[in-house]
């Protein structure tokens, strides 16, 4: 009952054009929404059959494809249907690589160039694994589906080759390497990258004049670099470090997985400062979260949500979309706009 | 002809001869008449009935090396007799020595650390110093001042010293005038009873080098030890040219002193005994940085004793890295002889080779209030290379409120690299903080990925793990050009053998 009002208030507060999109033929506008509600009840009778057709063409017609996202009226890159495809995910399941437990069950998720995405979900949901995955973590295994970034399997390559295509995936929990100082490992990072741009590598001392420029960028002092890699870092330090290293490496695409947790406001602000500073209409951004907090500095174009391993999708039938609608309306207070048709569950917040 | 083959048979193999009592009622008559002929006249300067026991009980083998040291030591000069604590040191190893014998792998001790391969060359020891043109190739890349010491011998020609403050003593025992100091040597020397090899070394010293530092006093720049092995047999040729450097260090309550020991091979390839002996005598308050490098010839033997003396309130920090020597074994002695000691041992042993590196060190705790830190790592990148650690902390009763731990970590790199160790802790006292852990492992995974999640490359990746495993001990050495030193060092021996291991 109470997600059937959820749905009518989103209808309410759509707008006229997108109204018209959910308003069937042949059915009394006011009563449409009323008349569902009983037939979303497992108890509904078989009776009000067509009223469940109805509902169907209502999410085949409002939802085609097989991405769920939020858009923000205020997204400064904007979702570009003509733009680039830069990272094209189709079907990926996977599995830890020792137990065999399945963890990814078809993700589908198509991400242009200049996008921000984020994807949202519990704990356990697949988010940071659909991570791991990407940038080509030993402990998980794919078992199926393609991976393609900038028209190349991106499945077939080791993870530094990943890397060095212009993937970046900042850890969640970096790990700490005693040793190994910080500026070393940079410099170290940044010079496997100019081999394979065939550009001249950086000795120390060019490279701290380099890397000294990015410092202000993540609010951190120069003695950060000489200290060892996350060795006794604090948490909010550990993700400074990582955009830091996005800053020093750049990335085509940066997958952020949870570079919010653990952060005071103040750190969240130059975590989000620095990211906002890295985009370009070329740069895509994938960032994982449980919080709302971090997509106010961060705008996406979209927001998706995982769930079992998969990123909700029309296909996963109606009980499922209004658990969505309600995920959706209890994660951000603010309410749901506008639904639309045009890629997948497209929901526009207000 | 029955007789001479058993007589043959208990001297190339005496331990069992040790281990079962009851066969000396058999055998001793001929072990004794072998030992006669060869010993008696030189070491047995006690009466009859004492002789023949220790005659009885004394491994016919160590007699042996007992006895060539002894003519290597006897100089050639009737006249130029010993200064006295030297002739005091080999009267008492050469004591001592009577009751060790050969240490076989059923000695606790050796349980681990396979001496057969001395026990099976010819020992020879060392008793000319080496020419002085062999040595100016190895030492050219010296910047620093430094006493040199080859094959045992002082060579004075190339070692320099910046000025020391006065009452400093830096050099042989034969030059020591001054008699406050001399008696001090006196009072010290061989204040410890050590294995087999310390009383080898005892009977074999050529010198005895002396490091003095008087009350209060502070030296800036460390006190450089550079020992070089020049003679050596080739591999195949089973002959084993051994020399006994022996240093005494003196510090007096308050000093303060970096001393770095550094044992270099002229060739890589050469097959020598060195069998060292430092002894450090650290006053009230004052406070020892030892640093130690080993990197001998991958075909040597060299086997160290480090024993310290801690008076009340006294620092002794102790950084090595070693890596040369076919077998190599450094053992550690700490004796705390005053409460609020602070002791810190770090070491790295690195295997390349088919190579052995045993680290025993042994740490007692007798006052209240000691402070010690122990790390010790070692990396095996070869799989018939092998590590040793037991690592022994002895707290007793009275040493309460004491603070020690102690780590060791292991990189094994390659399938049946071998490593044994043994962290342990007897603790007496009832109030104090000790802990010990023990790890083993190849590089983590997760740290690898973080590497390569960034574009490096496994094999990268690996060397600058590896790399940063040793970092950690090279980077305690206090003084900075040996720093880097020991770094390029290592990542030169460890650079062809990251293809190796990278699988």
């Amino acid at each position: 009952m109470a997600a059937a009002i959820q749905v009518a208030t989103l209808h309410q507060l759509s707008r006229p054009t997108t109204a018209a999109l959910f308003t069937l033929p042949s059915a009394p506008k006011d009563g449409i929404f009323t008349a569902s509600t009983h037939k979303l009840m497992p108890s509904g009778s078989a009776g009000l059959g067509s009223n469940r057709q109805r509902f169907r063409r209502l999410c085949l017609r409002s939802v085609t494809a097989s991405v769920a996202a939020i858009d923000y009226p205020m997204s400064r890159y904007r979702h570009d249907e003509d733009g680039k495809v830069l990272l094209e995910v189709k079907d990926l399941t996977a599995v830890i690589a020792e137990s065999q437990q399945r963890i990814l069950n078809g993700v589908n998720l198509t991400v242009h160039e200049g996008e921000v995405h984020a994807i949202m979900g519990k704990n356990g949901s697949g988010k940071s694994t659909f991570a791991k995955v990407l940038s080509g973590h030993p402990d998980y295994e794919v078992t199926g589906g393609t991976v393609a970034f900038k028209g190349e399997n991106l499945l077939d390559m080791e993870p530094e080759e990943r890397s060095l295509a212009g993937i970046f995936m900042s850890f969640q929990s970096p790990v700490e390497i005693p040793g190994v100082s910080n500026a070393d490992f940079l410099n170290m990072a940044y010079n496997a990258r100019q081999r394979k741009l065939g550009q001249p590598e950086l000795g120390p001392i060019e490279f701290f004049t380099y890397v000294y420029s990015k410092l202000d960028l993540v609010n951190m002092k120069t003695d950060f670099l000489n200290r060892n890699v996350n060795e006794g870092f604090s948490g909010g330090e550990r993700k400074r470090n990582e955009i830091l290293q996005l800053a020093v490496l750049g990335a085509e695409l940066a997958i952020l997985d949870e570079i919010d947790s653990g952060l005071d406001v103040d750190a969240l602000q130059d975590v989000a400062k620095a990211v906002n500073g890295l985009l370009s209409p070329q740069n895509s951004v994938l960032i994982i979260t449980h919080y709302q907090r971090l997509l106010e500095y961060i705008k996406p174009s979209y927001i998706h949500i995982m769930e079992n391993g998969r990123i909700f999708d029309c296909k996963l039938g109606r009980v499922q979309q209004l658990t969505l609608r309600r995920y959706l309306l209890q994660k951000f207070t603010m309410p749901v706009g506008r639904i639309t048709s045009t890629n997948g569950f497209h929901v526009l917040l207000k | 002809m029955a007789a001479s083959a058993l007589a043959n048979t208990l001297c190339r193999n005496p331990t069992p001869f040790f281990l079962c009592p009851h066969l000396s009622q058999v055998s001793a008559p001929r072990t004794k008449i072998k030992i006669k002929s060869k010993c008696r006249p030189r070491i047995l300067t006690k009466s009859n009935s004492i002789l023949a026991t220790y005659a009885v009980l004394s491994d016919p083998f160590v007699l042996q090396i007992a006895e060539t040291l002894e003519d290597s030591v006897s100089s050639p000069l009737p006249t130029s007799s010993p200064p006295s604590p030297l002739k005091k040191l080999r009267d008492m190893s050469s004591e001592s020595l009577l009751s060790h014998s050969w240490p076989s792998r059923k000695d606790e001790p050796f349980r681990f650390t396979d001496t057969s391969f001395i026990k099976g060359s010819q020992i020879l020891p060392i008793g000319s110093p080496p020419h002085e043109s062999s040595l100016l190739s190895i030492l050219a890349d010296t910047q620093l001042p430094s006493l040199v010491i080859a094959d045992g011998y002082i060579v004075n020609s190339l070692s320099e010293f910046p000025a020391l403050p006065d009452g400093v003593f830096v050099g042989s025992l034969s030059n020591l005038s001054s008699e406050a100091a001399m008696k001090r040597v006196l009072e010290f020397l061989s204040n410890f009873e050590g294995d087999l090899f310390w009383s080898l070394n005892g009977v074999g010293a050529q010198d005895l080098i002396v490091v003095y530092v008087p009350e209060g006093c502070r030296i800036e720049s460390p006190i450089y030890l550079r020992y070089l092995s020049i003679e050596g047999s080739e591999d195949a040729s089973n002959e084993l040219p051994m020399s006994n450097p022996r240093v005494l260090v003196l510090l007096e309550k308050g000093g303060e002193v970096d001393i770095i020991e550094e044992y270099l091979s002229g060739d890589g390839s050469k097959c020598y005994w060195t069998n060292s002996v430092l002894e450090a005598v650290i006053g009230e308050g004052a406070t020892l940085n030892h640093s130690y490098v080993q990197s001998q010839s991958l075909a040597a033997a060299h086997i160290k004793w480090t024993s310290v003396r801690q008076e009340s309130d006294s620092t002794y920090k102790l950084v090595e890295v070693s890596s040369g020597g076919k077998l190599s074994r450094h053992n550690v002695h700490v004796q705390q002889a005053g409460p609020d000691t602070v002791t810190e041992l770090s070491t790295l042993h690195l295997s390349i080779s088919d190579q052995t590196q045993d680290l025993h060190s042994k740490l007692i705790l007798d006052h209240p209030r000691g402070y010690s830190r122990q790390l010790h790592k070692c990396i095996v990148a070869h799989s018939q290379g092998q590590a040793v650690f037991d690592g022994n902390f002895r707290v007793s009763r009275y040493a309460q409120q004491t603070d020690a731990s102690q780590l060791t970590r292991s990189l094994l790199l390659v399938p049946r690299a071998t490593v044994n160790v043994k962290p342990n802790l007897q603790i007496v006292a009832d109030d104090v903080k000790c802990s010990h852990g023990a790890a083993i492992s190849d590089l983590e995974d997760s740290q690898l990925f973080y590497f390569r999640a960034r574009g490096i490359d496994l094999e990268m990746a690996r060397k600058a793990l590896i790399f940063s495993f040793g970092a950690e001990v090279i980077n305690s050495f206090t003084y900075a050009p040996l720093r880097e030193k020991a770094k390029s060092h290592i990542a030169e021996l460890l650079n062809p053998k990251f293809a190796a291991s990278s699988l």
